[in-house]
């Protein structure tokens, strides 16, 4: 039943997917979860063997667990491939989130490609002295991030120190209350998925409080509780 | 009515012995275009920070001497009103762009000030048609150049309305067509919005043709305020840090060894109608 | 035997852009050759390959013999000398001294060795009184002679600059002037990427002008900074001179001139009167 559930909820987010048009990106974080998944397996197995279950029980046990688990990611990955960093800090204004917060959010989006760039040319700075970055065992290599560390802490606290400046030349903080240029309004679509996901949230609720079992393996034994 | 008053300014940074400024006195109009030079530093940056209310404001230290801008003593009023008539764009393009839109860039400064949004909107809107810079509105910062990012952090400016714009070494990395098209542009939009401009810059060869004054500063005093041609006529620019134009150099020399000569040259133009009218004169 | 040789060397990043086609030049063992193009041009991704930061996707890149794509960076490292854009990118010790120790000890050299060349390195850029201080505490002019003095100290072959002036002001770049033509006469060979042409006019190099990853012009200073068809195609505002004197060409002054007293001699001859 569990797998029936799980495969349709795929379903639904792989058409959300296609209509958004991301199709490419989401498959590739589902490849990029399948190390997680076979793990998340492996273990699940080996559990549930070890506790007693017999074999196809704990296989398929582990399935759906990983199955779940793997729903869950790309749904995450779906959130974040259709929703931009701007629209995800004017819901938190929505929410009423204090804007320290919010500009934080946003400092670190927009930075952080700055900060990646910088320490690659750090990078190249040192091994241009001779520093050994792609050999060696692991310890000497940890040490020997020291020489991009620093010079990548002193650029982070001098930019800091910039934005200040100009943070306060364009009037930060002036005010309790800012204003927004823009606005995120609900679109009646944005309700209607709102009441759909509330509705089946409300039935899977409903469905596990009527004692419909969790976890049948796909052969159809089941596991029968307090054996 | 001078838009920018300076008497008797010294400061001090906290930590510092030396000052690095001692006494200035200056005067600026309405309209003017200011090429601030001077050796590394030599007070330049102190100089700005000190008209837009940084010093004291935003860095701490001994401040003595008065600074009023557009009528307003800088030591009384807070930055985030003063931000509203003197504006400042900085030197790395990079670090004075915060959002992740060209458009919610220049929007950044109205809506801390919590302007309502139509307001807003428009003078957005202003902003990017006077710059510019309407093909550009959605894109994210990281994905523009070094000049267009400066032409944002321009138009963020713009959109407060100041009367006055300080630039602190604007195009210091940019490529010099990029820098010469900024130097174009703050020099257009003076004139159609009848702005003051102070640049500080060592590029003089790209904005003494256009600018009205030249002020150096040099160890904390302001040891030359008047017009750019004059300064090489009368000093050595080398001893005071600040980089000679080949054509001042050029038609300096020329006055040295031709009767007559009309002195130093900034411009083009002027020195080509010179050189001209010297020609013709000899094939009489 | 050329001591740099670009054989029909591509590269492309693994972003995709192609930021090299077909480059082969050669340099000369104690040439200074300058690298002008607008920014994205490549002329930064051709310093790079120098040292082997980064390696030719196709093609071959030969630096004293070494065939890059067969060396490590730390190999090449020892015959180019890279010294980048910004210097404070690379400080992170606790002392001068240290600081410019730290590739000599990399490269292997030992402890007599090393305090000879720092020593030397730190007195030729008039640094020792600084030794024992923290690199941060320098002014921006010291930490640029710091970054040299790094470089130096293992008296590479070959330096290589990645735009040296940006920033300065006009008694700093006098310094690195002085500096770069000091160095090539003792003997090193100086490929350089530049886009501030008054400085380079003074240097009086060869010119190679690089535009979206191809080579488009390749010869000496007067014959490529006089050419304002070239240039313009660069994107490369020409030397005020010869903006000057292009305008004065009908006078009969030529536009090949780039130092202020062959200009005053030329003018003053149109003119009339006889050069004093």
């Amino acid at each position: 039943m569990d797998i029936v559930i799980l495969s349709i909820l795929l379903v639904v987010e792989a058409s959300a997917v296609a209509a958004a048009r991301v199709m490419r990106l989401w498959l590739r974080t589902l490849r990029g979860s399948s190390y997680l998944a076979a793990l998340v397996f492996i273990i699940t197995f080996l559990a549930r063997t070890l506790t007693g279950a017999d074999f196809f029980d704990a296989i398929g046990y582990a399935i759906v667990y990983t199955f779940r688990l793997v729903v869950f990611l790309t749904s995450f990955s779906l959130f974040f491939l259709t929703t931009t960093p701007e629209e995800i800090a004017l819901t938190m204004s929505k929410a009423r989130i204090p804007y320290e917060y919010i500009f934080a959010f946003v400092s670190a989006v927009r930075f952080t490609p700055v900060v990646a760039d910088e320490m690659r040319t750090i990078m190249d700075a040192q091994r241009s002295r001779g520093l050994e970055l792609d050999r060696g065992p692991f310890t000497a290599r940890l040490r020997r991030m020291i020489p991009i560390l620093i010079p990548l802490l002193v650029n982070v606290l001098r930019r800091s120190y910039e934005l200040a400046e100009a943070m306060e030349v364009k009037c930060f903080g002036a005010t309790k209350k800012r204003t927004y240029l823009k606005d995120l309004n609900p679109k009646t679509s944005d309700y209607l998925i709102l009441a759909g996901s509330v509705g089946l949230f409300t039935i899977t609720i409903y469905m596990r409080i009527n004692g419909y079992m969790p976890f049948e393996a796909i052969t159809g034994i089941r596991l029968v509780s307090g054996m | 009515m001078k838009i920018i008053e300076i008497k008797d300014l010294s400061f001090t940074y906290l930590g510092q012995s030396r000052p690095s400024l001692k006494n200035v006195n200056l005067e600026i109009g309405p309209g003017e275009f200011i090429l601030v030079s001077g050796p590394s530093g030599g007070g330049k940056s102190t100089l700005c920070r000190c008209i837009n209310g940084l010093i004291p404001h935003f860095y701490e230290g001994k401040l003595s001497g008065e600074v009023i801008v557009d009528g307003l003593s800088t030591k009384d009023t807070p930055t985030y009103i003063l931000s509203q008539h003197v504006g400042m764009v900085f030197q790395n393009p990079q670090n004075q762009l915060f959002s992740l839109s060209v458009e919610n860039d220049i929007a950044f400064a109205l809506e801390n000030l919590a302007l309502p949004r139509e307001e807003i909107s428009s003078r957005v809107s202003e902003a990017l048609k006077l710059m510019n810079l309407r093909e550009l509105a959605d894109r994210s910062p990281l994905e523009l150049s070094g000049g267009q990012q400066q032409k944002v952090a321009l138009a963020s400016i713009l959109a407060l309305r100041p009367k006055v714009i300080m630039l602190d070494e604007p195009t210091s990395f940019l490529d010099p067509a990029s820098a010469q098209q900024l130097i174009n542009t703050v020099d257009e939009i003076r004139k159609n919005l009848g702005l003051t401009i102070l640049m500080v810059e060592h590029r003089v060869d790209m904005i003494a043709p256009r600018a009205t004054r030249m002020i150096v500063v040099h160890e904390g005093g302001v040891i030359y305020d008047g017009s750019p041609r004059e300064f090489y006529e009368r000093y050595d620019s080398h001893l005071y840090g600040v980089s000679t134009p080949k054509l001042a150099r050029l038609s300096y020399e020329l006055g040295r060894r031709i009767e007559g000569w009309p002195g130093v040259f900034l411009d083009i133009d002027g020195f080509e109608r010179a050189v001209r009218e010297f020609a013709s004169h000899r094939i009489r | 035997m050329p001591v740099i040789e670009f054989d029909r060397v591509s590269y492309t990043y693994p972003s995709g852009v192609k930021a090299l086609k077909d480059v082969s030049f050669t340099v000369e063992k104690g040439e200074i050759v300058v690298l002008m193009g607008e920014n994205g041009s490549g002329k930064t991704t051709i310093l790079k390959h120098l040292n082997g930061l980064l390696k030719p996707t196709s093609g071959r890149l030969y630096v004293d013999g070494l065939d890059t794509s067969k060396s490590t960076v730390a190999q090449l490292s020892a015959k180019v000398g890279l010294v980048f854009q910004n210097a404070e990118n690379m400080f992170f010790e606790s002392t001068v001294w240290d600081e410019v120790a730290f590739a000599l000890r990399n490269f292997g050299f030992g402890e007599d060795v090393v305090r000879r060349r720092v020593d030397w390195a730190l007195k030729f850029f008039d640094l020792n009184g600084y030794a024992s201080q923290s690199p941060f505490t320098l002014s921006g002019g010291e930490k640029k002679r710091l970054a040299f003095a790094i470089v130096l100290a293992w008296s590479p072959a070959i330096i290589a600059l990645d735009e040296p002036t940006i920033g300065q002001d006009s008694l700093q770049k006098e310094k690195m002037l002085h500096m770069v033509k000091l160095l090539n006469t003792q003997g090193h060979t100086i490929l350089l990427a530049s886009h501030d042409v008054e400085f380079v006019a003074e240097l009086r190099p060869r010119i190679i002008l690089v535009s979206s990853g191809k080579i488009t012009a390749d010869g000496p200073c007067e014959e490529i900074l006089s050419d304002l068809e070239i240039l313009r195609k660069c994107s490369i505002v020409p030397p005020q001179l010869v903006l000057v004197m292009d305008r004065l060409r009908d006078l009969g002054l030529s536009r090949k001139i780039l130092d202020v007293p062959e200009a005053v001699k030329a003018i003053s001859e149109v003119i009339g009167h006889k050069h004093i």
